[in-house]
């Protein structure tokens, strides 16, 4: 089960994920391209510097608490997904606020700071 | 370059990404900041479990030393470019794929 620590974070995310979007009625899977577009760009930017940092040894995993499959025989495949699971989030939580405050309706909404 | 300095020119580029070139503008905008400041504790939580338990590992050369929540503070720089540039760019495109069905 060892090999499951850093797929912990990635499962919680997920659950907490799917409980916003259905708790709050968010219809997710009717912005999937919409999604795709905004994540493709996060999963360029960040993969490419996590490739570089790790490649680097700015930071480092440990073997025995990953799955231990690989992108590109260095980057754990978790990352990959933290990558896609965490913006998912942040959308829905974003969402979900709009949703529940009624801010950011649009631009001009008086809520806005500035 | 260290962790340090990349993480803050990732919140450098979210920023400039956001307010000029994407132009979506949500760092000016209340519900950003309320999106942000509600990820944030789920942030230190998991930096805290993959910290701790030395999942993962950082080079000491290559953090200022400072840490929260078991993580390296630059960590905080990478965390909120990421959100930034995440909702920045969801505004972006929705906006996009509104215009081209108009």
């Amino acid at each position: 089960m060892e090999h499951l620590h850093y797929s912990y974070v990635l499962i919680f995310v997920a659950i907490c994920a799917v409980g916003v979007n259905f708790g709050f009625k968010l219809r997710f899977s009717k912005k999937l391209k919409l999604f795709l577009f905004t994540d493709a760009l996060i999963l360029v930017v960040y993969l490419i510097w996590d490739f570089w940092a790790v490649s680097k040894g700015s930071w480092f995993f440990d073997p025995d608490q990953i799955l231990g499959v690989m992108l590109l025989g260095k980057l754990p495949i978790e990352e990959v997904l933290f990558f896609i699971i965490v913006p998912m989030m942040s959308i829905l939580t974003y969402l979900a606020l709009t949703k529940l405050t009624g801010w950011g309706k649009a631009k001009e909404d008086s809520s806005d700071l500035l | 370059m260290i962790y340090s300095d990349i993480a803050l020119s990732a919140v450098f580029v979210s920023v400039v990404l956001d307010l000029f070139l994407l132009k979506s503008r949500m760092m000016t905008r209340g519900i950003f900041w309320l999106t942000y400041f509600l990820i944030l504790p789920f942030q230190l939580l998991t930096n805290w479990w993959l910290t701790s338990n030395k999942i993962v590992m950082y080079s000491d050369t290559e953090i200022i030393g400072q840490r929260l929540a078991g993580a390296p503070i630059e960590d905080l720089l990478f965390g909120f470019s990421m959100i930034l540039l995440t909702i920045s760019a969801w505004e972006f495109f929705k906006a996009r794929s509104l215009n081209e069905s108009n």
